[in-house]
């Protein structure tokens, strides 16, 4: 009697694998064609393209590559040597890529990348060197010009490293950079290289670190960033950030082509006013148009239906 | 430990907490802003944002840099905040910098902005709402709060009465009817409560000058005491007693005045405002030290108020006096460091542990070791050694190598006020004279003794003994 309901529930135990595996099988095909769909339609709108997932792949492939040099007790920065061995890397790379914060974060990084060179072609704005950049090295105050040097050192590593489609483990977040290293921490030879990496990082001289605090030295000049043209993507992204208190990936993602309306309300929420707007969304998309009413919306009001928006 | 590069042209204010998040040192703005968001020096860190990213920062062990912004009372603070993690070594908390500091002006909401967004935050935080007709009589009542109940049972058995007939109104002398836009804001007591209130009047219906009826508020100045709070309560009650004047009433309240003192004379001393005659900047100097002197007195004054209070009583955990003696020393490092002093910690960690309270623990070793560096010659050594003292007692010593103590000074030297003619070297130093007297009274009250001798070789030796756990 107990054998029978054993074998009972274990037949039961099987059909529900197989019921599971199979309408895991079942949603992968659905989704192959609406993912086909919009992979295929208007390639310039869309905010998944091919040369973004070929990035976004790219730059945790590097990041998988670093934590097993780390894991082998090697400095991560020779993580090349380690790419020939797939077997440990896969798998790695697959973890990581489950990770949802930081599949974001690499898809910011990767349209930051892809939407400044679409702005350098259009526009000639350089990714790497704008002209509030160059300003701020010049400038009489001798930490604000190292900061600004530090930044474009970094900008020009960012803009070589997108190019590569690598990552660099440092460039990341505190968050994302404690889980991965907390990641790499389960099967870790030797601690000592984890260690070191872990003491070295240093949020404040990240990329984007440096441009938040080169933002935060301009004070209230901080207006001056709100310019694509004068301050370029990667600065115009963190004064944007600054000043409208959200996420830096939100600043970047507003100025892709199909998001106009983030960017607008981005933009009032920061205090600029309509005629400035216009002029910065017709960089992005040169067929913007605002809704007439638009200058009727406060800061206040910009900044609520962000928030709002967020929440949607 | 200054392991930041302080780059000048951007440095605002640096300072250094420990492991449990509370600011040990800070500049003059940190200071002032941490005072200004309700928290004390030292103290847990009460400027919200930064305590988050202290706490993280913490937790990942990891360097975080982030723009923070806080309300100090009357403008926006914001800086960019650099934190380093410091290792369990050094203490274990976090150096904290922040660049870029700056405070702007709160443009004001237009006053009727204002009112309402009050009008709201009085409606979401008042326990007793009533409903009032145009000539303030009571229509319906709802309370939230238990010490109200009487409150809704008289207002219950009397319908249709003015409501300042339940309610004792504070400081107002006329009798009802009175215009309601002088009860509004008045203070207020009822049966029942032992709190004190205050009466919010909002006119409902379109015309404000001849409403058609009014939303009566009721909100407490403070919350509800929890009478459920267990263990430590009594401690607590102890603390706040009405018989503490200096600690609860005194200290808040020159406490920042004090610092503002200090902080503008340093301004002036440093000539950051422009140049300024040597005199004058001595003078500036002068009143800064006489200011620091002042607010250690305030602390010192508050501390001894707590431990002669009757029924004073610590609590007792396992105490690593090895362990508290490194963090001692690491918290006085660069007052050492100014004076070249060595401080070295002997004893290994695990070898003697007590059964007392930390923080009392550290404070009294604080108080020694801050002794020894300021009464012994520059470039000198202090020892610090945790030993076990044999048949159930640990001891930690402090012994510097400064002219020692005669026997007839040893038995003066734990008294109130004792200063041992320190006072009269120019007193650059500027202690109460209280910190020995209140180190040897907090020992006591762990059961354990605070006594000195002379070192072997020839400065003072202190010496505090504990119950080992």
């Amino acid at each position: 009697m107990g054998e029978e309901t054993m074998d009972l529930a274990a037949d039961h135990a099987v059909e529900a694998i197989l019921r599971d595996e199979l309408a895991r099988e079942a949603r992968a095909l659905v989704a192959v064609v609406p993912v086909l769909r919009h992979l295929l339609s208007t390639e310039a709108q869309a905010l998944v393209s091919d040369a973004i997932l070929a990035r976004v792949r790219g730059m945790i492939l590097d990041l998988a590559a670093q934590l097993l040099a780390v894991q082998a007790g090697r400095d991560p920065a020779t993580r090349g040597l380690a790419t020939s061995n797939s077997s440990a890397l896969d798998p790695l790379a697959d973890a990581l890529m489950a990770d949802e914060a930081l599949l974001a974060f690499c898809h910011a990084l990767a349209a930051e990348g892809l939407i400044a060179q679409r702005l350098q072609q259009r526009h000639a704005i350089d990714p790497v060197l704008s002209p509030l950049l160059q300003e701020l090295i010049a400038s009489e105050d001798s930490a604000i010009a190292g900061l600004a040097m530090s930044t474009l050192a970094a900008q020009s590593r960012f803009v070589q490293g997108q190019r590569r489609m690598d990552l660099p483990l440092t460039e990341l977040p505190p968050e994302l950079f404690h889980r991965l290293i907390g990641l790499a921490q389960s099967d870790c030879s030797d601690r000592a290289a984890l260690d070191q990496l872990q003491a070295g990082y240093d949020e404040a001289t990240s990329r984007l670190g440096l441009l938040a605090r080169l933002v935060a030295a301009m004070r209230r000049g901080v207006v001056a960033g709100l310019g694509l043209d004068h301050a370029g993507l990667a600065l115009f992204a963190s004064a944007l950030a600054a000043a409208t208190r959200q996420p830096r990936a939100d600043g970047v993602l507003a100025c892709h082509e199909g998001q106009t309306i983030r960017l607008a309300l981005m933009l009032r929420a920061a205090g600029l006013l309509p005629a400035a707007i216009e002029r910065q969304l017709l960089l992005v998309d040169p067929a913007a148009s605002l809704p007439r009413a638009f200058a009727g919306i406060s800061a206040e009001r910009a900044a609520a239906l962000l928030a709002n928006g967020a929440a949607l | 430990m200054n392991t930041m590069d302080r780059t000048d042209g951007l440095l605002g204010a640096y300072g250094l907490t420990d492991a449990r998040d509370r600011l040990l040192s800070a500049d003059a703005p940190l200071a002032e802003l941490q005072e200004r968001c309700g928290g004390d020096l030292p103290g847990t860190l009460a400027i919200p944002e930064l305590l988050a990213l202290v706490q993280q920062a913490r937790v990942m062990g990891l360097k975080i840099a982030r723009a923070f912004s806080a309300f100090d009372g009357d403008a926006e603070v914001s800086g960019f905040a650099r934190i380093h993690p410091l290792g369990q070594d050094d203490g274990g908390g976090c150096e904290v910098l922040v660049e870029n500091w700056q405070r702007s002006p709160v443009s004001p909401p237009s006053a009727r902005e204002f009112a309402e967004k009050l009008d709201a935050i009085d409606r979401a935080t008042a326990e007793v709402s009533v409903r009032l007709d145009a000539r303030q009589r009571l229509q319906v009542v709802s309370t939230r709060a238990p010490d109200a109940a009487a409150f809704e049972g008289a207002a219950f058995a009397a319908p249709g009465t003015v409501w300042s007939e339940l309610v004792e109104l504070s400081g107002i002398a006329h009798h009802q009817p009175l215009h309601w836009r002088l009860l509004d804001g008045a203070a207020c007591r009822f049966a029942g409560s032992q709190r004190q209130w205050r009466v919010r009047l909002i006119p409902l219906g379109p015309d404000a000058q001849n409403p058609a009826g009014f939303e009566l508020l009721l909100i407490a100045d403070e919350p509800l005491p929890d009478t459920a709070a267990p263990g430590g309560a009594e401690v607590d009650a102890a603390e706040t007693s009405p018989a503490r004047l200096v600690g609860t009433a005194l200290t808040p309240v020159l406490r920042q005045p004090v610092a503002r003192i200090i902080a503008n004379a340093e301004t002036i001393r440093a000539r950051l405002a422009g140049p300024l005659r040597d005199e004058y900047s001595e003078y500036a100097g002068t009143i800064a030290s006489a200011g620091q002197h002042l607010a250690a007195m305030l602390d010192d004054l508050a501390d001894l108020e707590v431990v002669e209070t009757p029924g004073f009583a610590t609590a007792r955990e396992p105490v690593d006096l090895a362990d508290a003696a490194v963090r001692a020393a690491g918290i006085l490092g660069v007052r050492a460091q100014n004076r070249d002093t060595v401080l070295l910690v002997e004893g290994a960690r695990g070898e003697a542990i007590a059964g007392a309270e930390f923080r009392r623990v550290l404070q009294i070793l604080i108080n020694l070791i801050g002794n020894a560096i300021a009464y012994s010659p520059a470039a000198t050594t202090v020892t610090i050694t945790a030993l076990a003292a044999g048949e159930g007692r640990v001891a930690v010593t402090v012994a510097d190598e400064g002219a020692g103590v005669t026997q007839e000074q040893a038995e003066r030297i734990f008294d109130k006020g004792e200063r041992l003619g320190r006072g009269s070297d120019g007193n650059k130093d500027g202690g109460s004279g209280l910190g020995l007297y209140i180190s040897r009274r907090l020992a006591e009250a762990m059961d354990g003794s605070l006594t000195v001798e002379s070192a072997p070789g020839g400065g003072a030796l202190f010496r505090l003994e504990l119950p080992a756990q």
